[in-house]
């Protein structure tokens, strides 16, 4: 499902600074691995992923092709562009990177693709058709409440998220096409937890909260009217700042690997991990990449002590395990400053 | 089309650490007829990664060309139906060498494709009903690989289990009736997190290995660097770990050649069963398993004979998921037993676990070399084994505070339901207005509303001939081919705690001890989406302190706030607890709800004007009509050796007026199971729950 053109500008979203953040730098190295943002209804969750789609890099794809397949990526094709190389060189087109929708209502066929209805009764052939795992490949994957998602699909999910690939075997096809895609996640934890399996593969979390302060409130709701009074007016107004946060997405995107990661940090995430005794490595592996985007968006050289504090949060806050009924448990702010500190 | 690996495969000798996992599924590379490895262990600790690893150093072994089944052109006896028809004929069959591969089962993968089922063309083209193969064809002579093992729908682990058992697929579905070999290297991970794994499932695994994240820095940094070097495809990294896996293939590859001469002594054999009867295993799958790891591990160690080593390595792997007492090492050289107390209760030492790993990184060319010395000296990993086996595996999770003091809170695993929609009835249509759940089968049915099309088309292809379709046209279809979609969905359970919170000597013991199970309960609702509802009752009152939920955080928000004192409206409790069931039961006939009485079950309070313990035990004997689920867990101290009211009276009727026990009584009269909370101080609540919904499953 495409998100409506005329979406809120991302830079016109009031605070809700980490969530941004966040968004970015998913945006830059889609291999931090997503995000899931928690929090209380109406603080702009939803608008700010909807608006992060038009802040994406154009991408260069397959023509014709499902999957949006990269065509200079041959290792990573499709069935079908395979099969179309041995003919001749594949057409490539540029698209925008798009934000996929999977409703929470969706059917495990409709998401991982099932037999093709038509092709079936007509010739009884048994064609594939792709599913939202296809069409999210090299996108970005929205899931509205994603707490309340299908414990099946939630599996579904999990599998393609961890492979990059889909493998369907059911319903008569059997097919398997890549599907990496940048997972974006949005809950309420008031109606239930999420597996922990699942949180698990969001590389980063953060939580938001309705805004006390009462002037930034007023200002949302200004924003808010003159918007929907005269949308193209107000992204007009807004052109300038949604271009410079672009480009700099994407020149992160294109300086990002070339950021240097010295040892040290390494060894700084890793003690931050230790010290908040998180399960598996993951943890390490996301902090340095998210740090890694984070320098590349602030146009450093290197990363610093300073750009694994500001991402290191995003990184923990869903992966320590909290403890029923107690105070103890290792405090995540602490841990990480007095980390941070000793640097 | 099958999944390719390669690509994104992470070479295997770059994976830091996990010895034992890495040992594992090296050692079922040189015999498969170990039967696989099973690798439980927390997030993101590498588990996948090196079974997609491994496929690149699996060794190349000879096939039928042609054949769907990969038969061993050697092997006579077990070829598959087109092998032995194509020996018939020809006296020969030709040969093909090939890599072993690694084929996935997709945990949502659907029966017709795991078992095979009708060739669709074929039988549309000449009517014919061919077999197309599926999963478990592609899996014979390879590995079986199953990602979140334990997720695995119930039907599909019970098709695993008999192919795994007999090494054969048995079809005889759709009109085809066909017989495949199907031996396989069932390979699975698993979050204990997440559920259990079904017993006959997990014994079916040769090898079992727990894997924890790596404490260390210095290893844990190495990890994030090789990360790195990957994801940027950096062209030194690539090269140096091709080399160091082209090595270990060729080191697996020689072991294999030299495991049928590893010499076995009677006395080798003697202490492998002593270790099995010492370890308490059920069954002699064990004994087979490690005669056949020791075997493999002296051939990839280059020993000719099993060392005590080997034997009690190939012990460690083996045991993991079917010891029932801690293994030991006997008669140790280096003096073991006393290392291995010292260890006993506290984590494996980090350092000493993973030191053999750089040596082995940073010298790939030596890798195999290094590899098998590092196993050698890796004693020290069987005591953290030896740890997992009596813990089940689980890391270690902190308790709370107040509660960890009588109660042992630890993860419990209800059993997991699943329950067919129920279709019954004329206005079953109406009544089940959402197809939700998953697609498991299809089936003929009179009215068909949730139409199954690849069935459809299946049952409809064999007809088309003979109902006159040309070649174009569209499917000619017929009522008696529409199938109608089976679909399943976990029922999650409904847990009411009714907890006693009037004032009194065990009054804050009683709290203590149900917040502690209620947490417990709730650390793994979701998974199974099990909700738990809390009802108070003291003074004059009961009240739904939480409606029934699965989060956590609202859970513990809402019961921390929860005071004791006053008297004892137990009727009020029970009656608002039976409300809150038969709500939800209206809103949701698939739940499975289960009520849990806490109290001593002496009420004082009048809710209907009557004698209050008359009152309680007329609104028990109204939930007991209602055949709800029920646990009381009488929480006074001293009466629960007394026995009850109706058990009095059968046996002496003329005491029935004093030193009863009434808790025990409302039990009888509820159809429940009843437990004194002193007595489950060890055992604790959340498993006495787990132990009920196990039995009403049934």
């Amino acid at each position: 499902m495409a998100i409506d053109r005329y979406s809120y500008p991302f830079t016109a979203i009031v605070g809700q600074d980490k969530m941004k953040l966040a968004l970015v730098l998913n945006a830059i190295n889609p291999s931090i691995g997503g995000v899931l943002i928690r929090g209380e209804k109406g603080t702009g969750k939803s608008t700010a992923v909807r608006a992060l789609a038009r802040l994406l890099p154009d991408q260069r794809v397959v023509e014709g092709c499902h999957f949006g397949c990269h065509p200079d990526d041959p290792e990573d094709w499709c069935f079908e562009c395979r099969q179309r190389a041995e003919s001749g060189p594949l057409p490539s087109t540029v698209r925008r990177m798009r934000v996929v929708e999977l409703p929470i209502n969706a059917s495990e066929d409709r998401v991982v693709g099932t037999i093709d209805l038509e092709a079936a009764l007509k010739e009884g052939s048994r064609r594939f058709e792709p599913g939202v795992l296809a069409e999210a490949n090299r996108n970005i994957l929205y899931v509205d409440e994603v707490n309340l998602l299908d414990d099946h699909i939630v599996d579904v999910l999990l599998d393609a998220a961890a492979m990059g690939i889909n493998t369907v075997e059911r319903e008569g096809v059997s097919v398997s096409h890549p599907s990496r895609f940048i997972l974006v996640g949005t809950m309420n934890p008031e109606e239930g937890e999420l597996r922990p399996q699942l949180l698990d593969r969001f590389g980063l979390c953060v939580d938001v909260e309705g805004i006390r302060d009462l002037d930034q409130r007023v200002s949302i709701v200004e924003k808010r009217a003159r918007w929907e009074s005269d949308p193209n007016g107000f992204y007009q107004q807004h052109a300038e700042s949604e271009q410079d946060v672009r480009s700099h997405i994407a020149e992160g995107i294109a300086t990002f690997p070339e950021v240097d990661l010295p040892r040290e940090i390494l060894k700084l995430v890793a003690q931050i991990s230790i010290a908040l005794e998180v399960d598996g490595h993951r943890s390490d592996l996301v902090c340095a990449r998210a740090a890694q985007a984070k320098a590349a968006y602030d146009e450093a050289e290197e990363v610093k002590v300073t750009h694994v504090s500001e991402v290191a949060e995003m990184v923990f806050a869903h992966r320590v395990h909290s403890v029923p009924f107690g105070k103890g448990g290792p405090n995540l702010g602490e841990v990480i400053a007095r980390m941070v500190g000793q640097q | 089309m099958s999944t390719t690996l390669d690509r994104h495969s992470y070479p295997f000798t770059a994976i830091v650490g996990q010895d034992s996992m890495k040992l594992a599924l090296i050692l079922n590379a040189i015999v498969p007829a170990i039967g696989g490895v099973l690798i439980r262990g927390e997030k993101g600790t590498g588990k996948s990664t090196a079974v997609r690893a491994l496929a690149r150093l699996l060794p190349e072994h000879q096939v039928v060309e042609g054949c769907h089944y990969g038969c061993d052109p050697a092997d006579v006896d077990n070829l598959c139906a087109d092998c032995r028809l194509r020996l018939a004929e020809h006296g020969v069959l030709p040969v093909h060498t090939r890599r072993m591969r690694v084929v996935e089962l997709p945990i949502n993968a659907s029966e017709d494709r795991v078992v095979g089922t009708i060739d669709i063309e074929s039988a549309l083209r000449s009517g014919a009903r061919r077999f197309e193969p599926g999963v478990l064809a592609d899996a014979n002579r390879n590995i079986l690989y199953v990602d979140e093992v334990n997720l695995l729908d119930d039907h599909l682990v019970d098709v695993l289990l008999d192919a795994a058992a007999m090494g054969i697929n048995l079809v005889e579905r759709e009109g085809v009736s066909f017989a495949h070999p199907s031996r396989f290297i069932l390979v699975g991970t698993m979050n204990p997190e997440e559920g259990e794994l079904r017993p006959q499932l997990l014994d079916r695994f040769g090898l079992c290995v727990d894997v924890e994240g790596i404490r260390d820095p210095d290893q844990r940094v190495l990890i994030a660097e090789r990360d790195a070097d990957f994801k940027r495809g950096d062209h030194e990294f690539l090269n140096e770990f091709a080399a160091a896996d082209h090595n270990l293939s060729r080191a697996l590859a020689e072991a294999i050649g030299a495991v049928a001469g590893v010499k076995v002594t009677p006395g080798q054999t003697r202490l492998v069963s002593s270790i099995c009867v010492e370890a308490d295993v059920l069954g002699h799958r064990a004994d087979v398993v490690i005669d056949r790891a020791m075997r493999a591990l002296a051939a990839y160690r280059r020993h000719h004979t099993p060392t005590r080593e080997d034997i009690y390595d190939a012990a460690t792997l083996a045991l993991a998921h079917r010891a029932r007492q801690p293994l030991r090492r006997e008669d140790d050289e280096t003096g073991s037993p006393e290392r291995a107390d010292d260890q006993e209760g506290s984590r494996p030492s980090d350092s000493e676990a993973s030191d053999p790993q750089p040596s082995q990184s940073e010298s790939p060319a030596e890798a195999s070399a290094d590899q098998s010395a590092s196993a050698a000296d890796s004693g020290e990993q069987s005591a953290g084994s030896d740890q997992g086996m009596t813990t089940g595996g689980s890391s270690g999770h902190e308790s709370s505070p107040d509660a960890a003091e009588i109660f042992n809170l630890r993860r419990i695993d209800l059993p997991r339901q699943r329950r067919v929609r129920k279709q019954g009835g004329k206005r079953a249509a109406s009544q089940t207005p959402d197809r939700r759940g998953r697609y498991v089968r299809a089936e003929p049915k009179a009215k068909v509303n949730d139409l199954a099309i690849d069935a459809t088309v299946r049952a409809a292809a064999p007809m088309q001939r003979d109902r006159g379709r040309l070649e174009g046209e569209r499917l000619l279809l017929e009522r008696e081919d529409l199938r109608q979609k089976v679909r399943e969905r976990k029922v999650g359970n409904l847990i009411v705690f009714v907890v006693d919170a009037s004032a009194s000597m065990d009054a804050e013991q009683r709290m203590a001890a149900t917040k502690g199970a209620i947490l417990s309960l709730l650390q793994d609702a979701y998974v199974r989406r099990d909700r738990v509802a809390v009802v108070i009752f003291k003074n004059r009152t009961a009240e739904v302190v939480l409606r029934p939920t699965s989060s956590v955080s609202l859970a513990r928000r809402r019961l921390e706030k929860l005071s004791v004192g006053g008297t004892t409206p137990l009727t009020h409790g029970l009656m608002a607890g039976y409300k809150v069931v038969k709500t939800e039961l209206l809103r949701d006939p698939t739940i499975r709800p289960l009520l849990v009485l806490i109290s001593d079950g002496r009420g004082n309070i009048s809710m209907f004007k009557e004698e209050p313990l008359v009152e309680a035990q007329k609104v028990a004997g109204l939930i007991e009509a209602e055949s709800i689920d029920c646990l009381v867990i009488d929480s006074a101290r001293d009466y629960s050796h007394l026995p009850s009211v109706q058990h009095l009276a059968r046996v002496a009727p003329m005491y029935q007026t004093y030193a009863i026990n009434a808790c025990a009584d409302l039990a009888e009269r509820m159809g429940a199971r009843y437990y004194g909370l002193y007595d489950l101080s060890r055992d604790e609540i959340a498993s006495a729950v787990e132990r009920e919904l196990g039995r009403s499953a049934r």
